[in-house]
C-alpha cells in the first residue's frame, strides 16, 4: 500500500507540474516530425484543438505566386520586401507590418507567420485564434452569406461549411489590399477569395490548403499553400506572445539605419 | 404524412435560412449608447457558464481615466513621464505620448479592461476560459487547470491568467506578469511589473453580468483600488458579428501629422 501511495503521490506531482506549462513558443522539431503511425481516427465534423505546422508555417521566403496582371505590377512596384526576389537592404524596407506593425491581415496570417493557433468550434461559429499578433477571428457557420460590397477589414469576412465529416471550408473576401499577402511583397486587391479548406487526416494531423482568386492582381487563381500538415498540441499548451510593437521595431530600424549609414 | 405540416415545415426552414442570410455584419456593439437588450428572454442564471457576447455599453469606454488610489513616489515619477489625452495629464493632441493612441502599441492588460471595453466574447473550454475583445481583436486565455501563476514571469502585454469558480456564478481571475510599458487607462495612470490584478465575473442573471476589477501594485499605488465595481455587461445575441476596431500606427501617423501641422499652423 506503501508503494502504491508513493506512485500515487508520483503521479499528482507530475500531474500538477505538467500543467504549469507556461509560454510555449511552439512544438519541438521532433514533435512535428514523429511518425503518427498510431494516432486515433479524425473525429466526426471538429477540428478543434492546437495545431502547428513547425518551421513549415512560416515561410520566409514568400510564395510564388501565379502570374501578376498590370495592375498588380504597377501595384507592387512601390513594395520594398525583406525577403524573396524583390528583397532590399533592411534599411529600405517598407513592408507595413515588419516597419510599422501595421496589422498583418488576412490572408497573410496563414501565408507567412503561421505560427500555433487555436481552433473553436460553438454551434455557430468557428473562432481561430492566432499566436501570432494574438489576433483571433471568426468564420461563421450559422448559413449567412458573405455580404456584398463591404468594407474592407484587416481581416475580411469569413463563412464555412464542413464539405464532408473531415473537411472544413472557409471562403473570405473583403480584405484590405493595404496588407501584402507575405514577406516577399505579393500585391492583392479588394476583390481578393479565399478558400481554406482545413482536412482532418486523423486525430493528430490536419491539412491545411489555402487557394486565392484575385482577377484583379493575378492571371490565374493560385495555392500558396497545398496540404500544410499541422500537428495537435496538448490541450495544456500556452502560447507564447508574439505581438509586434511599433516601439520596439522603430529601436530597431533606427539601429539599423544608424548602423547601415556608418557602413554607407 | 399531412401535407399542411410539409409545408409548414419548408415555411420554417426557408424562414430560418432568410434569416441566417441576413444576419447583419460588423456590429459595432452598443458601445455608444445603451447597452443592447438580452438576446434571449430573461431568466436566472445558468451554473458556472459565463459564456456569450457580453456588452457594457458607454460604460466601458472609461474615457477620462479612472480615479485611481494615491501614487507612491515612484507612480508618481513614472506618471510625470505620462502625457496623455485625457484626465489630469491631459496635454494638447500633438503632444500626447499615449503608446496605445500615438503609436498603436498593445493597450495591453489590465487596460483592456480599464479603457476601451468594447463588447468582448467569452467562450469556456474543459482547461481554460478564453476571452475574444472586439477593441484590438486581441485574445487571452484564463487557465483553469489548476496551474499556479508563474513566479517572476518575463513580462507579457497581456500577462498571466489563471481562474476559478468561487460560487456557481461568480469567476475569479488572478493576473500577474503584466508589462510596466503599458498604462492603466487614456488618463496614463501607471502601474508596475509587480500589479496584482482580481476580476471577478457575476452572472446576475441570463442576461446580465458584473464586472469588479480590483489592483494592487504596492509598487505604484499606496493601498489597492477598485476602477471597475459591478459594472453591468449585458448578454448580446450570439450571432453578433463584432465589428474590426485595431489601432493601426500607420494610420495613427497620418493622424498625428494633421495634428502637427495645425499645431504649427496654430503658433504662426
Amino acid at each position: 500500500m506503501k508503494t502504491f501511495c508513493a506512485w500515487l503521490l508520483v503521479f499528482a506531482v507530475a500531474a500538477v507540474v505538467g500543467a504549469q506549462d507556461w509560454n510555449r513558443a511552439g512544438l519541438p522539431d521532433s514533435a512535428i516530425n514523429a511518425p503518427k503511425t498510431k494516432a486515433a481516427p479524425a473525429p466526426k465534423r471538429d477540428i478543434t484543438g492546437i495545431w502547428d505546422a513547425g518551421g513549415a508555417g512560416i515561410a520566409g521566403p514568400g510564395h510564388e505566386s501565379a502570374p501578376w496582371t498590370d495592375w498588380a505590377k504597377q501595384k507592387a512596384a512601390s513594395y520594398k520586401p525583406g525577403n524573396g526576389p524583390r528583397a532590399v537592404y533592411e534599411a529600405d524596407i517598407n513592408d507595413p507590418l515588419s516597419t510599422v506593425c501595421d496589422p498583418s491581415g488576412f490572408p497573410r496570417l496563414v501565408m507567412y507567420e503561421t505560427r500555433p493557433f487555436q481552433v473553436v468550434q460553438t454551434p455557430n461559429q468557428v473562432l481561430i485564434l492566432y499566436m501570432f499578433e494574438k489576433r483571433w477571428r471568426v468564420i461563421w457557420t450559422d448559413g449567412r452569406a458573405l455580404p456584398n460590397n463591404p468594407d474592407p477589414r484587416w481581416y475580411g469576412y469569413s463563412v464555412g461549411r464542413w464539405e464532408d465529416d473531415s473537411t472544413f471550408v472557409v471562403n473570405t473576401i473583403g480584405t484590405d489590399e493595404r496588407t501584402w499577402l507575405d514577406n516577399s511583397g505579393n500585391p492583392h486587391s479588394s476583390e481578393l477569395k479565399v478558400e481554406e479548406r482545413y482536412h482532418r487526416v486523423n486525430h493528430d494531423l490536419l491539412e491545411l490548403t489555402v487557394t486565392l482568386d484575385d482577377p484583379k492582381a493575378y492571371t490565374r487563381p493560385w495555392t500558396p499553400r497545398n496540404k500544410m500538415p499541422l500537428t495537435l498540441a496538448p490541450a495544456n499548451f500556452d502560447m507564447m506572445e508574439m505581438i509586434c510593437s511599433p516601439t520596439e521595431v522603430m529601436d530597431f530600424r533606427k539601429n539599423i539605419s544608424d548602423r547601415s549609414n556608418t557602413v554607407r | 404524412m399531412n401535407r399542411l405540416v410539409i409545408v409548414g415545415a419548408i415555411v420554417v426552414m426557408g424562414t430560418a435560412a432568410a434569416v441566417a442570410q441576413n444576419l447583419p455584419w460588423n456590429n459595432p456593439g452598443g458601445a455608444q449608447g445603451p447597452a443592447a437588450a438580452g438576446s434571449a428572454p430573461p431568466g436566472p442564471a445558468p451554473t458556472r457558464d459565463i459564456g456569450g457576447i457580453w456588452d457594457a455599453g458607454g460604460a466601458g469606454i472609461g474615457a477620462r481615466g479612472m480615479q485611481t488610489a494615491p501614487l507612491t513616489a515612484w507612480g508618481e515619477t513614472v506618471g510625470k513621464t505620462h502625457h496623455s489625452g485625457d484626465g489630469a495629464r491631459m496635454v494638447p493632441a500633438d503632444q500626447i505620448n499615449d503608446p496605445l493612441s500615438v503609436l498603436a502599441d498593445p493597450g495591453g492588460f489590465p487596460r483592456q479592461l480599464l479603457f476601451e471595453l468594447r463588447p468582448f466574447e467569452v467562450v469556456q473550454m474543459p482547461n481554460k476560459v478564453l476571452m475574444l475583445y472586439m477593441f484590438e481583436k486581441r485574445w487571452r486565455v484564463i487557465w483553469t487547470d489548476g496551474r499556479q501563476l508563474p513566479t517572476n514571469p518575463d513580462p507579457r502585454w497581456y500577462g498571466y491568467s489563471v481562474g476559478h469558480w468561487e460560487d456557481d456564478y461568480t469567476f475569479v481571475v488572478n493576473s500577474n506578469g503584466t508589462d510596466e510599458r503599458t498604462w492603466l487607462d487614456n488618463a496614463g495612470n501607471p502601474h508596475s511589473d509587480q500589479l496584482k490584478v482580481e476580476e471577478r465575473y457575476h452572472r446576475v442573471d441570463r442576461n446580465t453580468m458584473e464586472l469588479t476589477v480590483i489592483l494592487d501594485d504596492p509598487k505604484a499605488y499606496t493601498r489597492p483600488w477598485t476602477p471597475r465595481d459591478k459594472l453591468k455587461l449585458a448578454l448580446v445575441p450570439s450571432s453578433t458579428d463584432l465589428m474590426e476596431m485595431i489601432p493601426s500606427a500607420s494610420e495613427s501617423a497620418a493622424v498625428r501629422s494633421i495634428y502637427a501641422a495645425e499645431a504649427a499652423a496654430g503658433k504662426k
